[in-house]
């Protein structure tokens, strides 16, 4: 009798775990999907985010004359990556590697924003 | 070696000394004091490879009470052999080293035996074979090294930025320091360095521990710089520094000529709203207060803004207002730590554009001291 009912408990544990499996499963496919929306939604907000700016530097031309528009097409890039939160000043090695806790950083900033007598 | 000495004169240098000894040394030996008796007196050494500190106690100065039965040196354990010294019943003590390292340390009735060390193991001091040197008044020295290491670098990861740049060129003393967040930087006229040229980088913990050993009876300190050694000497105490290697970036270019928007306060009410305002902004993620200046309405205000605590928004007293509009954001605790080196003092703001880092420097004397900080750009 107790054997048996050892046994049955096994085959309910087994349906158990053979449940869950499924429903992890389920949760997986779930989560992939969220996880592509997310990307496709980040995507789209930094265009719109782009395009925003495009659109205020448009209508506020003369407020801030040290905006994106009088860089070179290079020290954009240099910004975008600074924005990203990398370094682009070459102090001791340090291009490219991550700014500790998105701090700023001076040496960046002359190199973005500098004169520069070439 | 055997010396009978005056024990406060003597725990006075061994404080002295035990600055530079470090319990976390990969040196054995580096641990221990190294006790040295000639004829002419007590030398004490201490050392983590980084800093050595090393002081002479003259047998003809009568406050050392000094009296020596025969020369020698050992090495002893430094953290045992100050606790002890320091709990000795009588105002002097004597110390004899017997058989082999066995060093007795007597005082009244109380009798210690501690096990020394071969002071020929110890390693030898670096020498610095220069004779031309620079004098600071002590004050002065102090006073430059707590401005320039709040600025310092702790990120070992940037070594060169863990010190202090010391260039002296034309008679003019300049000390900066950067952790690339902030900048500070000290300049003075030297008297007597007319065709000294130095340019060298001192580790910022050397110098805060050389400025913890300048007391008001140091009037005037001596340093003396080699290729990789920096010698400072107070007294009867000799300060060497390890010098750090390497080029430290180019920190000129990082102070603005120009200004757009310039302003004053007085350094410890901007300090207390400063302060006031870092209350909510440490509570949120990116630690930021905003500025925001209004030249037309004359109206100076910051805010903070913690998502899940609340805000805060504060006008500030100001005076000589002018130039454009400027909205900037920064982290307080630069701010807050720039505020306090300038003391009870007015100081002049002066901004160039929301991206570019701005500076502060003390109303009356505008081109001695300078801090620097770089704003954070928020969305």
């Amino acid at each position: 009798m107790d054997k048996r009912q050892l046994y049955d408990n096994f085959i309910a544990i087994e349906e158990e775990m053979k449940r869950m499996l499924s429903s992890f499963e389920t949760i997986k496919s779930d989560m992939t999907g969220v996880l592509e929306n997310n990307a496709e939604l980040e995507i789209e907000n930094q265009h719109l985010r782009e395009r925003l700016s495009e659109i205020e530097r448009q209508t506020s031309k003369d407020f801030n004359e040290s905006s994106d528009a009088n860089l070179s097409k290079s020290r954009q890039n240099l910004e975008k990556l600074y924005d990203q939160g990398f370094h682009v000043c070459n102090i001791e090695g340090m291009y490219g590697s991550r700014r500790v806790d998105d701090e700023p950083c001076a040496f960046c900033l002359d190199l973005i924003y500098g004169e520069r007598e070439i | 070696m055997e010396f009978t000495i005056n024990r406060s004169a003597f725990i006075k240098q061994l404080t002295d000394v035990q600055r530079a000894i470090s319990s976390k040394t990969t040196i054995p030996i580096l641990t221990g004091i190294k006790v040295v008796l000639t004829a002419s007196g007590l030398l004490l050494t201490g050392s983590d490879a980084d800093v050595s500190i090393e002081t002479f106690l003259s047998v003809e100065d009568e406050a050392n009470n000094l009296t020596i039965e025969s020369t020698g040196e050992i090495v002893l354990p430094a953290r045992f052999f100050s606790e002890i010294v320091k709990k000795l019943p009588q105002d002097t003590f004597s110390l004899t080293v017997t058989d082999g390292y066995q060093t007795e340390i007597t005082s009244g009735s109380a009798s210690f035996n501690i096990n020394g060390l071969d002071a020929n193991n110890y390693p030898h001091l670096p020498e610095i074979d220069t004779d031309d040197n620079l004098i600071f008044s002590g004050s002065i020295l102090k006073q430059i090294i707590s401005q320039t290491v709040i600025a310092v670098s702790n990120q070992e990861s940037r070594p060169i930025l863990t010190g202090v740049h010391f260039v002296i060129e034309n008679g003019e003393f300049l000390a900066v320091a950067t952790d690339s967040h902030r900048l500070s930087q000290r300049k003075i006229t030297l008297q007597g360095a007319n065709d000294s040229k130095y340019d060298v980088i001192i580790p910022g913990k050397s110098l805060v521990e050389l400025s913890r050993m300048i007391d008001d009876s140091n009037p005037d300190i001596e340093m003396r710089i080699s290729e990789n050694q920096v010698l400072f000497i107070l007294g009867n105490t000799s300060f060497y520094s390890r010098l750090l290697e390497g080029n430290y970036p180019d920190t000129s270019r990082l102070i603005p000529n120009e200004s757009a928007t310039g302003i004053e306060f007085s350094a410890p009410k901007l300090l207390s709203a400063i302060e006031r305002a870092s209350l909510l902004s440490h509570e949120s993620r990116n630690n930021v207060v905003k500025l925001a200046i209004n030249a037309a309405e004359q109206k100076v205000v910051i805010y903070s803004n913690s998502p899940d605590v609340g805000n805060v928004e504060e006008a500030l007293e100001f005076s000589n207002l002018s130039g454009n509009d400027l909205e900037i954001s920064f982290n307080p605790d630069y701010m807050k730590d720039a505020l306090r080196s300038f003391g009870q003092t007015e100081i002049k703001v002066a901004f160039t554009q929301p991206l570019r880092p701005f500076t502060l420097v003390p109303t009356e004397d505008t081109t001695q001291f300078i801090q620097l900080i770089t704003p954070v750009r928020t969305f």
